[in-house]
This record gives C-alpha cells, sequence and structure tokens, in this order.
C-alpha cells in the first residue's frame, strides 16, 4: 500500500476513484467492504486536514457504510416492479457521473493552456453589462444601512405627535407591521414606510427589517442614490401573516 | 445571386471588406463583434451592411494571406467578437516579454467546478455540490472574483438558490467562440473503455440502470490519466 496524501484528492469522489483504479476494481462490481476499510483508514489520516474537508470525507464514509449495511441484509431490496435493488447503484452513478466531470475539467485545463500561448492586445473582454437595481442588494453593507438609517433618523422628529403617553415599541409589532405593509404593495422604500415616525419607530421597524431580512422573507437594496433603501417582499411567507413565530 | 460578371467586382468587394476588418480588430483593444463591423462598414461605403457570412469569408481571406506569408497573426472569434492573436508558435517570445503579467493557471478544484458549470449550466451549488461530493462555495467565489461565471438568476425551487453559469470571459479565457465549441462530455462506455477501465466494459452490458444527462455523439478521444 503506497502512502497517499489525502490533500491530493479533490474529495471523497475523486479518493474512491483512485481505489478503483489504483487496483482495477470493476466499478460495477465494488467490492464494498473492501474499499470501505480501505477508505476508512485514510479518513482516519486527515487530522491535520481543515474541519470542511474532513465532514465531506466523513459524509461519504458514512454513506459507504450505510451501503454495506445495506448489502448484508438477508433479503434483496426491491424495486416496484420486483427488480433486485443493488445498493451500490446510486454511488456506482455518482462515480460515473463525477468521472465525466472530472475528464472535462482536464480538456478544460488543456483549453486554458492552448489560449494562453495566445496573445492578444489589450487583456480583458468586454466588461460585463451593468447589473440591475434589483443586483446592487449584493453591494448593500450593513455600514450603508446604517448610513441610510441616520438620514432618516435625523429627519425624523422627535416630538411626539399626539400628546398621549408614550408608546412602546416592540420589534415584533414592527415586523407585523412591516409584513402588513408589504402585502399591499411588493416593494416598499424604508423612508416612506417610517415617514413621520417618532425615532423609537422607526428604529424599532429598522430592526424588525432587518431580522426579517437575515431570515429570508425580505430582500433589501439600496436606493440608487444611496440614502434610502428598499424593503421587497421575497416568498409567501408573508402573505401568511405568520410572523410573529420567530 | 453572383453571376460570373459579377465576379471580380465581388472579389474587390470581399479585399475592401478584408482591409476595413483588419484593420479594425487589429486597432481595437476590446473584441469587435460582427454586427459592430457591419455597421461600421454600411456607414463608410454609405451601402447595405455586409452578411456575417461574408464577414467570415473575409476573415478567413485574411487568415489564410498571413498563414501565406509565415505572418505570426491570426484573426480569431471568442465569445462572439474577433480579435487579433499571435499564433502558437511564437508563444515562447510573448512568454518571455509579458513575463510580469502571467495569466492566473487555476486550480483542480477551479477547475472541477468550471467544467460542472459549463455543461450543466445554469446549475445552484447543491447541484455542483453533489457531483463534486464536496462544498464548492471557495471555488464559485472565486471563479466569481475572477469573471468567469456569473449568478444568472434565482431558481423557482425551495429556498431560491443561486443559478450559476459562465460569462462571455470564460469563453475569451478558454479561446471559444461559443458554449457549442466545447468538446462533448465523453460518454461513460468511452471512458470505462480506457485501458485503467476495460474489464468494466463488459459487466456495463449487465447493468442498464445507468442514466446520462448530456446527449451523446462522443468528443475526440483523450488520453485518460
Amino acid at each position: 500500500m503506497y502512502n497517499i496524501r489525502l490533500q491530493d484528492f479533490e474529495g471523497p469522489l475523486d479518493l474512491l476513484l483512485f481505489f478503483i483504479q489504483r487496483d482495477e476494481i470493476d466499478i460495477f462490481d465494488i467490492p464494498i467492504a473492501k474499499i470501505t476499510d480501505e477508505y476508512l483508514e485514510y479518513v482516519r489520516q486527515m487530522d491535520e486536514v481543515d474541519l470542511d474537508g474532513v465532514a465531506d470525507f466523513i459524509y461519504m464514509a458514512a454513506l459507504l457504510i450505510h451501503v454495506k449495511v445495506r448489502m448484508l441484509l438477508p433479503k434483496p431490496e426491491v424495486d416496484e416492479e420486483g427488480e433486485i435493488i443493488d445498493p451500490r447503484q446510486d454511488l456506482v452513478e455518482r462515480l460515473l457521473a463525477y468521472m465525466r466531470y472530472k475528464e472535462a475539467a482536464e480538456g478544460l485545463d488543456v483549453l486554458h493552456k492552448k489560449r494562453g500561448s495566445l496573445f492578444t492586445r489589450g487583456k480583458a473582454s468586454a466588461p460585463e453589462i451593468e447589473r440591475d437595481v434589483v443586483d446592487t442588494i449584493v453591494n448593500t453593507t450593513v455600514f450603508q444601512l446604517v448610513s441610510a438609517l441616520g438620514r432618516i433618523l435625523a429627519e425624523a422628529s422627535d416630538a411626539p405627535t399626539l400628546a398621549v403617553e408614550e408608546v412602546e415599541y416592540k420589534v415584533a409589532d414592527q415586523r407585523a407591521f412591516v409584513a402588513e405593509a408589504l402585502s399591499r404593495k411588493e416593494k416598499v422604500v424604508f423612508g416612506e414606510l417610517v415617514h413621520d415616525a417618532p425615532k423609537r419607530f422607526v428604529i424599532a421597524t429598522f430592526l424588525a427589517v432587518l431580522e426579517m431580512a437575515q431570515q429570508g422573507l425580505v430582500w433589501l437594496a439600496l436606493t440608487p442614490e444611496a440614502d434610502d433603501f428598499y424593503v421587497r417582499h421575497l416568498s409567501d411567507p408573508l402573505q401568511n401573516g405568520d410572523l410573529r413565530l420567530n | 445571386m453572383i453571376t460570373e460578371d459579377d465576379l471580380p467586382e465581388s472579389d474587390d468587394r470581399l479585399r475592401e471588406l478584408a482591409r476595413a476588418i483588419e484593420a479594425l480588430v487589429f486597432a481595437a483593444d476590446e473584441p469587435v463583434e460582427a454586427r459592430q463591423i457591419a455597421s461600421v462598414v454600411s456607414e463608410v461605403s454609405q451601402g447595405p451592411p455586409p452578411t456575417e457570412e461574408a464577414i467570415r469569408e473575409a476573415v478567413d481571406f485574411i487568415n489564410a494571406a498571413c498563414e501565406q506569408q509565415e505572418r505570426p497573426l491570426r484573426i480569431r472569434q471568442w465569445a462572439g467578437g474577433f480579435r487579433m492573436t499571435t499564433t502558437e508558435d511564437v508563444a515562447a517570445y510573448l512568454k518571455v516579454y509579458f513575463r510580469s503579467d502571467r495569466r492566473q493557471k487555476l486550480t483542480r478544484s477551479l477547475m472541477e467546478t468550471l467544467a460542472i458549470l459549463c455543461y450543466k449550466q445554469p446549475a445552484t451549488k447543491p447541484e455542483i455540490d453533489y457531483v463534486r461530493g464536496v462544498d464548492s462555495d471557495y471555488a464559485l467565489r472565486r471563479l466569481l472574483d475572477m469573471g468567469l461565471i456569473a449568478v444568472l438568476e434565482r431558481s423557482d425551487a425551495v429556498g431560491r438558490p443561486l443559478l450559476y453559469g459562465t460569462t462571455p470571459r470564460f469563453l475569451e479565457e478558454f479561446g471559444l467562440s461559443g458554449l457549442d465549441q466545447l468538446p462533448n462530455l465523453r460518454e461513460i462506455e468511452e471512458l470505462l473503455s480506457d485501458p485503467s477501465f476495460s474489464q468494466a466494459r463488459a459487466s456495463l452490458l449487465m447493468m442498464q440502470g445507468i442514466q446520462q444527462q448530456e446527449p451523446p455523439e462522443p468528443r475526440d478521444s483523450q488520453e485518460e490519466s
């Protein structure tokens, strides 16, 4: 058995393919028990590799053991038509699909190298077309959102609009408020949403919007002038009004 | 349309078009699209714009002339645009001259991710992860940074995952005029008939369950590592 380094493999499928090719195993009749043991042996050496990488390898180990267990069942599994199911079939299909793309990657590498020996004037290709407003979502940082909030707060009146007892605004209530606004209109400008409202109201609403964005219920996108932002309704849960779950 | 009487004139027209294209493509710093050439030529000549076919014919004419004179330049069509490039046989000189700005080499994980994406696009991250058996988060981010892939849209599937695809930049970086120029994925039978998998061939006949996603047509055999 030669010593191999796991880092040399792109992933668990790559490692399995290595075993199969090295031992000239028939890919349609993989000796699962043997290969599982071998695989586990190598995964045990993975201590030093990063955790993310290990997780993928361990997942495959679990899959292999699962297949191995199914192979041991006294009565073979059958599908609706009574055909015997080979527990290894899914794995084989994945290995074959991976093989094809692995080879395609090598083909791309050849193209890339070939292209690298052709030189042109100028470097970059034509610039990508500017994305539309919706895509600026990606560029909205928390900092920008907070600056937009700062501007709106500066305009918000601190004086009570009515001479009544001070009301506490709860984030949960404001979530419902935002959800209700979005059920009427798909996209609202935050500044308009809290127009003329007291500061505490604006802050609670802002927190509610952030919370909803984090949960993937709304999209946030800066306005083109970047001094305010849109809150856009994202998915159906909003319309159910069932937002107080949290 | 072309009669024998027209021939000398149409020959002249081809030459003139070829001169125009050669000048445009030489002077441009970026790929020149066929429709740009057509509109420029039509504006200058006050006549109808040349067809894309005529433009391609003129490009072939230029390339043939370059080849005949052993000049190290060719006009190639990448990502739909025409560019003037040097030939492969003089690459050694240019590589020395441009030593400082080496092209980035793509790692295997980037190549794998790109390979899956260019054949399966538009594809979501989970789809790519499944084929590779590993998390492709980093690879996708790198490819996005390099401008080789882009988010095309959101899928309608649960969670509305992002759909990724390749960019025109990818085509240009890999010297392709379009995605249809990608070599076909090799068929499983063919892969298995490689020496390393010769044994498995017989078993293939016994097992019919393997499904394939891409249409057939084997590509030119390439060495399997």
